[in-house]
């Protein structure tokens, strides 16, 4: 695989596979780089002149979870440098504008429901949310994997993530910057710009964590016909496993793509037993029993935790006081080593996230494709780079 | 005195003779039970006297009916027995019960109205054809008059249907 | 009676008389089945095994056995659901429409017609259930009362729209087709020999003696059925396409498509009405009721219905481009030119180019070019479906979704079986009930015609009443 960025006429080898004492997981898996190390009086020199590199005729697909590098000219990462953003806080911030006959009005201001300013759905209680400040994102998976262990999500093996099933229900995206000729033109010649498509031969790098953005305009809650998922009233898209009926329709609407689907058993099934560490009891110990594991056919996401949610709001219940902020954290924001996710009670003046979207309401926090008005849960905060 | 009936049958080769031969008849006082034909024959309904069907009427009864139901069940469902936020939408939604109000009114008065027309018809999949005539479904006009139902006897019957244009004319008992 | 001019081409050709009609339809049923017909019965079943063997894998193994993934969530399954769909609707439309607009042509196609739109409509069906993940919960979409707190189903969502759509379009169709048959089925009863037959036409005939009272309630309610449907046709198509315009996918968010959906069914609908009834006049020598007027006058409503969803292509195409939505314009930009170009094409050259070749009236003329014709034409709105579906989902909103999809031998072979049962069924039906409304047809031979069966029985000196 070529990365982006990478030198010419260079090859790198990751180390750390071909193991040989070590679990499922590992043995047998890649090639030991480290013969091709050297020892200098007791340094490692990782790198060298190849003399001899020949094809093998053989061809292996590489799994990936994303295929497309770059971001389209799209404001999905919103990004600025230091000294715009000493200029300005919301540098780098795309603010989306309708044309209405009343002039442009920000997408909040548009609804066809006539509801004379009332809201017909509000939350008096809690209302959760999280904050992810890209700034501090190093796109090092810790969340993925925490997420994984904690909602007992399938791992599906090299073939289905090839067919493109991975279940993570958080992922992060990885986009690598082009040199597309004019990125702020969206007429038909500018959105043809091939170049768009490519990474740039010395690309900058972003990354994005992205899980179910608990919509308040949930685009999914309209169309399951089953009403597998609704909104709860502290502001959490529920996902009901056993009432789905599998039709996808949810994931399809899903702009944000975070929805997955069960296109086998994965849990009880002889093809996915080299995998899934649950078809056997010992196996079984992995699952965390506050999480339901999933049946064949069934859509999950993220649900923020909820089962953490709920024994943290039972926990200050029993003591006869509320929940204080910072004692329910999700999975992914308790082990971000980067403090880049903070997850809270959006109407608890106390609370981080709180300050936090307070403080950069309307600079560096954003939605994710505001221009649809979905009302995510979930914000952004806009990187700043150095230079 | 058996319980079967004594029709006199005429039997006609075209749909003109045949409304024709009404006219006559009815002009004469007869009283006729029945017209069949392979198809239906258009203008014979006022020229039998057969009153317009009250179907259609009935069609948008079950209608609205239907109209009623959907948009209560609905209403009822989602707004008052278990209201949910689903999408941030209002509880009723009535842009959204459009569709599925349209389809329940249409099955309604299309189920109504089919069952009433096989009911009023006696058309049931057990139910036993009274056939004067066999061929009517292929290709003949028939025309029944109940000897019992009329002062004429049945030789002054025979008569009237041949001098109208009548191929045959048989004698059926029921 | 049918009084038009002698300058009209006749509806039904020969000279017929109405015994004749009664012969040349209920011989067909009355027969023992020949070579030919159990010839075309056993591939429709072969391609029904087969296909029930990946409708098993599908069920018992999931819907993993297909090529969709996290981000193509639809392909071939909905694509073949509103295919058939859209295919179904010719029939209602030739029963209902055209009988409010007294066009009198179509007795001697609504039979059949309907019968495809029965069939197709059951084809559809069985995609809903494949698609499901949890298919033996089917019955969840309809509100009835239940042990979960009585939960109810979502009014809002349009998949729960075609639920009540598309039962309510199968039973009505039903209904008047099996209605529009009884007479017919009584001719076959009173002309059966054999004691099974007679039962059996006897039951489904529900005593049906033809009398004027029967006839005039049964008039009454065909008009008001044909108004009922009419609107459900529009309806139906209208609630399917709502499926993907109430969506907020770039490319599916339009408000085109209620009656660009519409058209195209009516499109393919004739297509394969054309494509079936070809084959059968010939079959079943029916040219002189199926005559070259008929295939004529279909083709015209092919160019008609063609034009008007060309028309639509280019509209979304313009709307794509004057919204100024990035996302929508990438979507029909990527369409044309992205990695699903080749089927992109395929749809713009069956659909929009096909049709308009029956401007040359010898091609609209020619059985032939009509037959070729009615196939593309089914070919270019499959890609159609196919293309709104998949190269909507697989480019979306966020690039890192982006993904490729390509259909598994299972897929394939659903779709082989929706082909087993639609032709297993249509044959059933060409076998043991008549393909032409008799009494429609009979009901239609002109004033004309009996000027032409005179001169037809002194050529032959047949003695005539």
């Amino acid at each position: 695989m070529i990365q982006p960025g990478q030198a010419y006429n260079t090859v790198s080898v990751a180390i750390g596979y071909g193991r040989e004492v070590a679990g499922k997981a590992a043995i047998n898996v890649g090639q030991n780089a480290y013969p091709l190390i050297e020892n200098l009086n007791g340094n490692l020199i990782f790198s060298g002149i190849v003399t001899g590199l020949s094809k093998t005729g053989e061809k292996r697909d590489i799994a990936q979870t994303q295929t497309h590098q770059t971001m389209m000219s799209r404001p999905i990462v919103q990004e600025s440098i230091l000294s715009e953003y000493v200029k300005s806080p919301s540098a780098g911030r795309y603010e989306p504008k309708i044309n209405t006959t009343g002039g442009p009005k920000s997408p909040e201001e548009i609804s066809i429901w006539n509801t004379n300013g009332l809201k017909t759905h509000t939350y008096n209680n809690h209302f959760w949310g999280l904050a992810i400040d890209l700034n501090s994102c190093t796109g090092c998976g810790a969340c993925v994997i925490s997420c994984q262990a904690e909602n007992n999500i399938p791992v599906v093996g090299r073939k289905e993530v090839l067919n493109r099933r991975e279940m993570h229900w958080i992922r992060i995206d990885r986009y690598y910057s082009s040199d597309a000729l004019n990125p702020d033109d969206k007429s038909v010649a500018g959105l043809m710009d091939r170049e768009r498509e490519n990474p740039s031969e010395n690309p900058q790098v972003v990354f994005q964590p992205v899980m179910c953005q608990h919509c308040n305009n949930a685009p999914c809650e309209t169309v399951c016909p089953v009403l597998a998922t609704t909104h709860s009233t502290e502001g959490l898209n529920q996902m009901t496993y056993n009432r789905c009926v599998g039709t996808r329709y949810c994931a399809n609407n899903c702009p944000y793509k975070v929805r997955r689907f069960n296109w086998f058993s994965y849990y009880y099934n002889t093809d996915f037993q080299d995998i899934n560490p649950s078809q056997s009891d010992l196996g079984r110990m992995v699952l965390n029993p506050d999480v339901t594991v999933r049946a064949r056919g069934v859509i999950e996401k993220c649900s923020m935790c909820v089962q953490r949610i709920q024994s943290g709001k039972l926990a200050a219940k029993i003591e006869r006081r509320r929940p204080v902020d910072g004692e329910i954290e999700t999975a992914c924001s308790q082990s971000c080593p980067g403090d880049a996710l903070v997850f809270g009670d959006m109407n608890d003046p106390e609370s981080r996230i709180f300050k936090l979207l307070n403080e950069e309401n309307k600079e560096r926090a954003y939605h994710l494709l505001e221009e649809l008005n979905v009302k995510p849960s979930v914000s952004y905060l806009t990187k700043i780079r150095n230079a | 005195m058996s319980n079967s009936k004594h029709f006199i049958v005429g039997v006609f080769e075209d749909e003109d003779v045949v409304m024709h031969a009404i006219e006559e008849l009815r002009g004469a006082g007869v009283k006729i039970h029945e017209v069949f034909s392979p198809y239906p024959i258009h203008g014979i309904d006022d020229v039998l006297g057969i009153k317009k069907s009250r179907l259609p009427k009935a069609a948008f009864m079950f209608g609205i009916t239907g109209t009623a139901c959907a948009l209560i069940m609905m209403i009822w469902m989602l707004g008052f027995d278990w209201p949910m936020n689903i999408g941030g939408k209002n509880n009723i939604p009535l842009p959204d019960f459009i569709p599925i109000t349209f389809e329940i009114t249409v099955l309604f008065s299309a189920f109504g109205m089919v069952g009433t027309f096989l009911t009023a018809s006696n058309l049931f999949p057990w139910s036993k054809p009274v056939i004067f005539d066999e061929r009517v479904t292929d290709d003949k006009f028939v025309m029944a008059i109940d000897l019992s139902k009329n002062k004429n006897s049945k030789e002054e019957l025979a008569q009237l249907l041949s001098l109208n244009g009548a191929s045959e004319v048989n004698e059926k008992e029921i | 009676m049918h009084i038009s001019s002698h300058v009209r081409p006749d509806l039904v050709k020969g000279g017929k008389t109405f015994h004749d009609v009664t012969q040349d339809i209920s011989r067909h049923v009355e027969s023992a089945p020949n070579k030919r017909w159990l010839m075309a019965f056993s591939i429709s079943l072969l391609l029904l095994s087969y296909g029930l063997y990946n409708l098993y894998k599908t069920f018992w193994f999931g819907v993993g056995m297909w090529g969709l993934n996290k981000t193509v969530g639809w392909a071939w399954d909905i694509t073949n659901f509103v295919w058939w769909v859209g295919i179904g609707h010719a029939g209602t439309l030739i029963s209902a429409i055209l009988l409010l607009f007294r066009q009198k042509w179509r007795t001697s196609i609504n039979r059949s017609a309907e019968a495809m739109t029965i069939f197709a409509v059951l084809c559809a069906a069985s995609f809903i259930f494949g698609h499901m993940g949890r298919p033996w919960l089917a019955y969840w979409p309809l509100p009835l009362p239940n042990a979960f707190g009585s939960l109810w189903v979502n009014f809002n969502s349009p998949l729960v729209w075609d639920v009540f759509a598309i039962s309510t379009y199968l039973s009505v169709s039903l209904v008047f087709w099996y209605l529009g048959m009884v007479p017919d089925l009584a001719t076959i009863r009173d002309r059966a020999t054999n004691k099974i037959s007679k039962i059996v036409y006897g039951t489904l005939a529900f005593g049906w003696t033809g009398g004027a009272k029967d006839w005039s309630r049964y008039e009454a309610v065909s008009l008001i059925l044909a108004g009922l449907s009419t609107p459900l046709v529009l309806s139906v198509h209208t609630i399917v396409s709502m499926d993907f315009a109430t969506s907020l996918v770039p490319g599916w968010h339009t408000t085109i498509f209620p009656p660009y959906f519409v058209a195209g069914a009516i499109f393919s609908g004739f297509a394969m009405v054309l494509t079936l009834m070809l084959v059968t006049r010939v079959v079943y020598k029916l040219e002189d009721y199926i005559t070259l007027e008929h295939v004529e006058t279909m083709n015209k409503i092919i160019i008609l219905t063609g034009s008007i969803v060309g028309v639509a292509y280019i509209t979304e195409f313009f709307i794509a481009w004057y919204s100024g939505v990035e996302y929508e314009s990438y979507a029909f930009i990527n369409r044309a030119t992205g990695p699903y170009w080749w089927a992109y094409w395929s749809m713009m050259t069956c659909n929009v180019i096909s049709p308009q070749l029956f401007w040359i009236r010898k091609l609209r003329r020619n059985i032939a070019a009509t037959f070729v014709i009615s196939i593309i034409v089914n070919i270019g709105m499959w890609f159609e479906r196919f293309v709104i579906i998949v190269t909507s989902l697989h480019r979306d909103y966020l690039p890192s979704s982006w993904a490729m999809y390509a259909p598994t031998s299972v897929e394939i072979g659903y779709y082989i079986f929706s082909f087993g049962l639609f032709f297993t069924l249509f044959f059933l039906f060409a076998k043991f009930l008549p393909v032409v409304n008799m009494a429609e047809v009979k009901a239609i031979l002109n004033s004309s015609q009996k000027h032409q069966q005179k001169a037809y029985f002194k050529s032959t000196d047949k003695a005539h009443v």
